[in-house]
């Protein structure tokens, strides 16, 4: 993808106590097909934090996703590849 | 049209061709040609792929799959809409054609009859669809081609990746899990291979090439095919006949079977101690395999049938 999940607006919160993570995020559609992908991106790249020893990610549907959490970056990113936000 | 003169010039000078009155009836001919494979290949993988997501280990997965699907029916709707822009009739194209005179590769007519073929064909297919389309984003000389397939290409990661995620994790689980994932790839990889046709050995001209609807030559795709497929498999513990040679401090990858060789599509099984010609690989191409007629009806059937009521119902 030609954005980033913080650029997309889908991370809530994020939070680290003792090298746990906690990262509160959520998907564009509940039908999203790349959700397991995205699980394991976030787990796979905060585990390779120096300190971070788990990460442990919930999946919240509220407030719902709107193209209104994007970031200027993010609406960029996707309209140069041809989507409207 | 423009006179073969200018058409000439910018095709030679790398210029962009826009419509219809810039171009001679033979590179309109040809280009429709490669649209049509295009559009064929982007729509027949949607049946064969929905017979095996239907095999989805979970909910999740079987989400996965069915976008997969509907991103292939809409790269096939984008090859189809500019088919249209160029005098066909789509209609007449997807519903009205005989099987078996759809031009997508024969590895399609090869049942996919469950999840890791499923995932093996996201994985080498569609590694094979990104190698050819690819090589036509970047230098087609169609324009509305080109910028259409802007988005193709992203698209076609996502596949990729959820053939290449899956395949490391069934490989990775090993035992009877791994062994089914191993026999999908052995005989799913040859098909991936000769899916680039005949070898440049024997297709001395390419109107392809010189209208740069295309930029790599059958071998060039197929080896880039085989850089990407080959150190993937060998890095999560797949067996592939393929291995990588160093010759004038270039990578060259060499099959370690006869190419081409008999293939039993029934028992999806490769002979290779039976090396064949390609005469014979063309006729089994040409009498097509053995889910052609059922993928095609999938879509075609229902189309006339409902046309039929449509009508019926219109007229009462």
């Amino acid at each position: 993808m030609p954005v980033s999940l913080v650029d997309l607006g889908v991370i809530y919160g994020i939070t680290e106590r003792e090298g746990v993570v906690e990262v509160d995020l959520t998907f564009t559609a509940m039908g999203c097909p790349a959700s397991e992908f995205i699980l394991d991106d976030v787990r796979e790249r905060l585990l390779r934090e120096v300190g971070v020893r788990e990460v442990r990610v919930n999946v919240v549907w509220d407030p719902p996703w709107t193209v209104a959490r994007m970031t200027e970056a993010g609406r960029d990113a996707l309209e140069s590849w041809g989507l409207a936000v | 049209m423009g006179t073969q003169a200018e058409f000439d010039q910018m095709i030679k000078s790398g210029e962009l061709i826009e419509s219809t009155n810039e171009m001679t009836p033979d590179y309109l001919k040809e280009l429709k040609h490669t649209l049509i494979v295009s559009g064929d290949t982007e729509l027949i993988s949607a049946p064969a792929y929905y017979l095996a997501a239907k095999r989805a280990p979970s909910i999740n997965a079987f989400m996965t799959g069915i976008a997969i699907i509907q991103d292939e029916l809409a790269h096939a709707h984008i090859a189809y809409h500019i088919l249209e822009e160029l005098g066909e009739d789509q209609e007449k194209l997807i519903f009205s054609r005989d099987p078996k005179s759809f031009r997508y590769p024969y590895a399609f007519d090869v049942p996919l009859d469950s999840w890791t073929e499923l995932v093996v064909a996201n994985g080498m297919y569609d590694q094979a669809g990104f190698c050819l389309l690819g090589d036509i984003h970047d230098k087609c000389s169609y324009g509305p081609w080109k910028r259409g397939l802007n988005k193709v290409m992203a698209e076609e990661n996502f596949h990729l990746r959820n053939g290449r995620t899956w395949m490391k994790r069934i490989s990775a689980s090993g035992g009877s899990a791994k062994d089914e994932l191993q026999r999908a790839v052995d005989w799913m990889f040859p098909l991936s291979v000769e899916w680039f046709g005949l070898p440049d050995s024997m297709k001395m001209h390419s109107t392809q090439l010189e209208y740069r609807l295309k930029g790599l030559t059958n071998d060039q795709l197929r080896q880039w095919w085989l850089s990407t497929v080959v150190p993937y498999c060998e890095q999560i513990g797949i067996k592939v006949p393929a291995h990588k040679e160093v010759r004038d401090g270039k990578d060259v990858w060499e099959l370690d079977y006869p190419f081409p060789c008999d293939f039993d599509a029934e028992a999806k099984r490769w002979d290779f101690k039976h090396p064949s010609s390609w005469d014979d690989v063309l006729v089994r191409w040409r009498a097509r395999g053995p889910r052609n007629i059922e993928m095609v009806a999938m879509f075609q059937e229902e189309f006339h049938k409902f046309r039929k009521t449509h009508h019926k119902n219109g007229a009462g």
